[in-house]
């Protein structure tokens, strides 16, 4: 292995190192942010959507039935989401990698 | 255009009585007309001695007259099926169970059946083309009236619903950095494009009973009659939906004046407390009476159903036909 050959593949992997230090520090907790924001956007409209769920009557629940066909990621997603739940200080503290 | 009258009033007052009647009296001067009934009991089919399907039947026997029978009951069955079937199609099978137990909840809830049968009426006003005037006989008071104020509140939920969405999937969209491939995309959407087909029915319904609808409440000149009348009718002013007038059913007849003893007593007695009545509904309701109907000792249906009809003059949604018959009524 020549010199070079050596200096180019310890570039490789240090630039490897750098896009993941920098991914993990900066744009995937932003990412995760951003997403987790969308998570709690959609479990609030799953449950304007279904709050007979939780036993709460819908004038439109009728209507929104027609929906879940449409929705079958988001339908477990919610589930599990909603199981998971333990307060919103523990979904909110989700994205802080203490 | 077609004109669509909705007879509404307390269950057993004599809406289907009143709403054939007029509908064959539209019938008679010459305008296609549809009986449209939502009572489960379909009492349509008594009137007229005939069996009708949630398709428009001509009436035998009357030229230009049709009817049909919706029974929300099935109609929340057949919405329920047919989800579940696309369900089966489209979702894993480990989701159908889970989703199924929604499904079944949402077909369940007390407004069910009012959402089935709003279905099917804005079905009805959406392909009434063919006739000029179609008569609804609605199902007894509460459910009806809320019925009607629906299209309002739906669209805003509905608003408020796609809004909702929107945000969320912006967001995932934001939140795919790079060349990420987002969770969610706005284009082609399948739940917003749902939602806004919902919405553009809902507005077409209030469109349509905003301006070319006409609602009539039937009564009987009895205390709870009236009272739930004008619960009505605040009910519906309320939603923007004013009532045209009040059709009193089943007035007692006055017996000959020389008949005494204790039946004409007792008839005469009877149709004292009514004309009260009757004054204190022309008092008490902004609402004029358009039609008064003696009461039958038989079930109302053939010829005698014939006689209701001249006994009944009530106007459609057409203004100046409907002045024309208010007038002498208010002075």
């Amino acid at each position: 292995m020549t010199l070079a050959d050596r200096i180019e593949s310890f570039r490789v992997t240090l630039e490897e190192w750098l896009r993941g230090l920098y991914h993990g520090m900066f744009t995937h907790p932003a990412y995760e942010k951003i997403e987790q924001e969308a998570e709690d956007t959609e479990d609030a409209f799953m449950l304007a959507c279904f709050p007979d769920a939780f036993g709460i009557p819908s004038p439109v629940s009728y209507y929104t039935a027609e929906l879940l066909p449409y929705l079958e990621d988001e339908f477990s997603a919610w589930e599990r989401r909603m199981w998971d739940r333990q307060s919103i200080v523990e979904r909110k503290g989700h994205q802080y990698h203490f | 255009m077609t004109d669509f009258v909705f007879f509404g009033g307390k269950g057993g007052v004599g809406k289907t009585t009143v709403s054939s009647a007029y509908a064959l009296e539209c019938a008679t001067v010459g305008e296609e007309t549809l009986v449209v009934s939502t009572d489960p009991a379909h009492s349509t089919t008594d009137v007229f001695g005939q069996q009708f399907s949630d398709e428009p039947q001509s009436v035998e026997g009357y030229d230009g007259l049709s009817a049909m029978e919706i029974d929300p009951e099935e109609e929340v069955q057949d919405h329920l099926l047919d989800l579940k079937r696309q369900l089966n199609s489209q979702l894993s099978a480990a989701m159908v169970n889970e989703v199924d137990i929604q499904l079944e909840m949402a077909h369940q809830t007390p407004g069910a059946y009012e959402a089935a049968l709003f279905d099917r009426f804005v079905d009805v006003m959406q392909n009434a083309e063919a006739y000029d005037r179609v008569v609804f006989d609605t199902s007894p008071t509460g459910s009806t009236l809320r019925l009607l104020a629906l299209p309002e509140l739906l669209e805003q939920w509905i608003d408020r619903l796609m809004a909702k969405r929107r945000r969320s999937i912006d967001l995932y969209e934001k939140a795919a950095i790079g060349n990420q491939e987002p969770r969610r995309v706005m284009d082609g959407d399948p739940v917003l494009a749902r939602l806004q087909g919902r919405k553009e029915r809902f507005e077409f319904a209030g469109d349509v009973l905003r301006e070319q609808a006409a609602f009539y409440l039937v009564l009987n000149p009895d205390e709870l009659s009236i009272r739930e009348t004008r619960r009505s009718v605040e009910t519906l002013t309320e939603a923007e939906l004013p009532v045209r007038g009040l059709v009193v059913n089943r007035l007692t007849p006055e017996p000959d004046p020389d008949e005494e003893g204790r039946g004409a007593r007792y008839l005469r007695d009877r149709v004292a407390t009514e004309r009260d009545r009757l004054d204190r509904i022309d008092d008490e309701f902004d609402v004029p009476v358009v039609a008064t109907i003696e009461t039958r000792v038989e079930e109302v249906r053939g010829s005698i159903l014939d006689d209701v009809a001249t006994e009944l003059e009530i106007a459609g949604p057409s203004a100046d036909l409907l002045n024309e018959q208010v007038s002498p009524d208010e002075s």
